[in-house]
């Protein structure tokens, strides 16, 4: 029946479409480490997609630093007093507006790209201690490690960037970064240094959505970014 | 003066809420009169640049302008800045340190301190970084717009649109603002606050109408603590919808309520009288209509008449047309005479015995052929005459010389049967004529019952001569067919009626001829027989026999060989058939007067 052989065939297409479908979403920025080919995905989809990362990412960081602040109050008054900067990247460039606005989109990548890979060890060492530490509530763990799973993907979505703003020489050689100190004495030194984590890098999330926020602006809506 | 001013200014600004941030790491403004020289505050609009504020507090040598001065310094993960003194002392406002874009740094950490310069003390110190002091400024253009009412008109919802501040660079995302609505019913005291939307523009369910309604909004960064502060407040009214709609339901519900008492009375009323009360709230259902058939009759189902109501529907007709199928397939057709019918005696036993449509039953025999060549195929056959008799209802039943002898009335007798074959031969067309009837007493009329009137017979005249000579034939026929014998009384009767004659046959008659079974004729008949093959002693069907004239009585003179009486033949003789040779038979002896009987009749012959 006519009927039939028609079904028939829109469910073959749709079998044999619906994979190629699902991994051409894949397969549209591939894995930088396979040398894919140029994305297929707009520039500005990218530059939406990594600023609504790194969005989310500064606001569950500013949560979870709350809630670790609640956890050592109820841990027992520890003097959370964080000398400033201690613990942050120490490629952290302080700028004004005005600076910023004049740094180049490559500079902008660059460093995001290197807070981002800075960042992922500490917050996995977090985790690490999180687990360990029984007061630790379940929601302040589940933060950490959703945390540690989006700045991961934006690591990736920044490379993409990177290639399609950049080129493919825009990529630097990787600077090796002083490695975070791993070593843990004491409980409250774990504490101390879970807590000063959170405060950097709530910091440092909040710099990768200004840059991203910026290059976004730059690269889509160029007049309106013109000011100042 | 200044000091309270700014107090004041600061104030009015918290026309739309407490205004108080009370956030952690942030500044208040106001001044603990109790404390020494101290910061009030330190902010940011936009994240761009930032002011300090602070006062002299209890000392109040220190409060001429100078006495107290503000140095920061700059912290990094690497290095940390040189003291440096505020880049710009507002001029209009007291106390206050500006700092502009250019010494505005993000994500790194300001440290200000508050010295007097000539004794060199700190006063106060305060630490932070500008991201975290930013208030932004509340949003402008602050406007509602009704959204709906509810039916009743009591409650409405409004939507409530503004726009971010302007010194807030939200477009290139340097900010990213959330805001806060709340509202109040205006001139009282709580306040109702929503949450944090990311756009701008808010809708508020379950206003009041008639009321009045204050509504302001802030904003703060994405993810940060600080507010800033409230914008202006709107007044929000919305005037209710006049009364007609909640005095409109209760004219409805009165009316309906007299339209339903009444229509309860009607009922009342008319449920007095069920019949018509149910006529018009139950009409009768209408029962099934079958054209002259009352329903009555089938609920109450007398049998006989339904059947005879459905019959006459043609609905079921029974079967009544079967036998006069049968009836009519069977029927005989007699125009023909000369037709011959396989059927022998037994069908016309058939024919007789049915009643009604049979009437005409043709008698025609398997004939001789003697009386095919003998006779005129007009001579109307005997056995129709036979049937016509009303006696032929049942084969035998009732015999016309019986009757006749019952009644002692020859004439009438004779009359009797004679009406009766009156009719048959009326029909016949041609009525062989008797010539002689001199020796024959000559019947002049049947009785009804089937009896012979005999009459002394006259030949001579013509009509007479024909009609005595139909008689005559008549009473042959009835008597032969009938196969009766005929009894010595009667045959008396019958020679009595025989006028004298000389003739030595007086005491002869044909009749004994008839004793025999069957269908002997006058000697005229005997003696045309003799050439046919079949005997005419037998009872077989009789021929139409064609009867020469001969005189009333005919001596049987002889027997031939064939057992047949040869007569004294007339003169005259119109037959055609040959004639046997007659024997001579020896004279007949005397008969007796009595029945020919077979031994008798053995004598005769030679």
């Amino acid at each position: 029946m006519m009927k039939k052989t028609t079904v028939l065939q829109v469910c073959v297409a749709f079998v044999f479409c619906s994979p190629q479908a699902v991994i051409a979403s894949a397969d549209d920025c591939p894995d930088p480490d396979t040398g894919g080919t140029s994305c297929t995905i707009s520039l500005e989809k990218l530059l939406d997609r990594a600023v609504q990362h790194a969005e989310l990412i500064y606001r569950v960081s500013e949560e979870s630093k709350l809630l670790f602040e609640e956890m050592l109050d109820s841990f027992g008054g520890v003097n959370l007093h964080v000398p400033s900067g201690t613990m942050c990247a120490p490629k952290t460039v302080s700028m004004s507006k005005n600076e910023i606005q004049q740094i180049s989109d490559k500079w902008i990548l660059h460093s995001v790209l290197i807070l981002i890979q800075f960042w992922t060890d500490p917050l996995a060492d977090l985790q690490a201690s999180l687990e360990n530490n029984e007061n630790a509530s379940s929601a302040l763990l589940n933060r950490s490690k959703w945390m540690s799973t989006k700045l991961r993907s934006l690591e990736q979505g920044v490379l993409v960037l990177v290639r399609q703003i950049l080129g493919e020489a825009g990529l630097l050689s990787e600077d090796p970064e002083e490695t975070f100190d791993h070593i843990i004495s004491s409980d409250i030194e774990s504490v101390r240094r879970g807590y000063s984590v959170l405060y950097c890098f709530r910091k440092d999330a909040h710099k990768i959505e200004t840059f991203l926020k910026l290059l976004k602006c730059r690269q889509i809506d160029k007049d309106n970014c013109s000011l100042f | 003066m200044a000091y309270s001013l700014s107090l004041s200014l600061l104030y009015l600004g918290f026309l739309c809420g407490n205004g108080l941030v009370s956030a952690r790491g942030s500044e208040l403004f106001v001044p603990d009169p109790n404390r020494g020289p101290h910061f009030t505050g330190c902010r940011s609009r936009e994240q761009e640049t930032f002011r300090c504020w602070w006062s002299a507090g209890t000392f109040q040598n220190l409060t001429e302008p100078g006495a107290l001065r503000v140095f920061y310094q700059t912290k990094n993960a690497l290095s940390t800045s040189e003291w440096q003194e505020c880049p710009d002392y507002t001029r209009t406002v007291e106390n206050e340190c500006y700092f502009n874009k250019t010494f505005t740094h993000i994500w790194i950490s300001y440290c200000v301190h508050l010295r007097s310069v000539p004794q060199n003390i700190t006063y106060d110190e305060n630490c932070f970084t500008v991201e975290n002091i930013v208030h932004p400024d509340p949003p402008i253009g602050l406007n509602w717009t009704l959204l709906n009412a509810s039916r009743s008109g009591l409650h409405f919802d409004i939507l409530v649109r503004w726009a971010p501040p302007p010194s807030a660079d939200v477009q290139m995302g340097w900010m990213k603002l959330m805001y806060q609505v709340q509202y109040r019913v205006r001139n009282t005291s709580q306040w109702e606050m929503l949450d944090l939307v990311s756009g701008t523009e808010q809708s508020i369910y379950g206003l009041l109408s008639d009321k009045e309604y204050e509504v302001c909004v802030r904003c703060t960064m994405s993810a940060f603590k600080n507010f800033g502060e409230f914008s202006d407040s709107i007044i929000v009214h919305v005037a209710q919808i006049p009364s007609k709609e909640s005095t409109f339901p209760m004219t409805l519900v009165l009316i309906f309520g007299v339209i339903g008492v009444m229509i309860l009375l009607v009922l009342l009323i008319f449920s007095q009288q069920q019949s018509r009360l149910m006529v018009i709230f139950l009409p009768p259902i209408p029962a099934p209509k079958i054209k002259g058939i009352d329903p009555e009759l089938l609920k109450n189902g007398k049998l006989d008449q339904l059947n005879s109501l459905l019959s006459s529907q043609d609905i079921f007709k029974p079967d009544f047309n079967h036998e006069d199928l049968w009836v009519e397939f069977i029927q005989l057709d007699i125009d023909d005479p000369a037709e011959k019918i396989d059927g022998s005696d037994t069908q016309h036993l058939l024919g007789l015995s049915r009643s009604g449509s049979s009437r005409v039953l043709n008698f025609k025999s398997d004939d001789d052929s003697g009386r095919a060549s003998c006779y005129d195929p007009e001579i109307p056959d005997p056995e129709d005459m036979a049937s016509l008799l009303p006696g032929h209802s049942g084969w035998g039943e009732q015999h016309p010389l019986v009757s006749r002898s019952s009644s002692s009335i020859p004439d009438l007798g004779v009359q009797q049967t004679s009406e009766v074959v009156e009719t048959p031969v009326q029909t016949q067309p041609a009525v062989p004529s008797w010539v002689n009837m001199d020796f024959y007493a000559q019947v002049s009329d049947f009785t009804p019952a089937g009896g012979v009137v005999l009459s002394p017979g006259q030949l001579n005249g013509s009509p007479e001569k024909k009609k005595e000579e139909e008689n005559e034939k008549k009473i042959q026929f009835q008597l032969l067919s009938d196969g009766a014998y005929t009894s010595e009384n009667t045959a008396r009767q019958l020679s009595a009626d025989v006028p004298p004659s000389p003739g030595p046959e007086q005491g002869y008659q044909s009749f004994p001829s008839v004793a025999v079974e069957g269908n002997l004729w006058n000697g005229e008949y005997l003696v045309c027989a003799s050439d046919s093959q079949t005997p005419y002693l037998l009872p077989e069907a009789p021929p139409v026999p064609i009867l020469p004239p001969v005189s009333d009585y005919t001596v049987v003179q002889e027997v031939d060989a064939q057992h047949s009486f040869l007569l004294n033949p007339p003169s005259s003789q119109p037959t055609v058939c040959s004639h046997s040779p007659n024997k001579h038979l020896p004279a007949m002896p005397t008969m007796p007067m009595g029945y020919l009987t077979p031994d008798l009749l053995g004598n005769l012959t030679p």
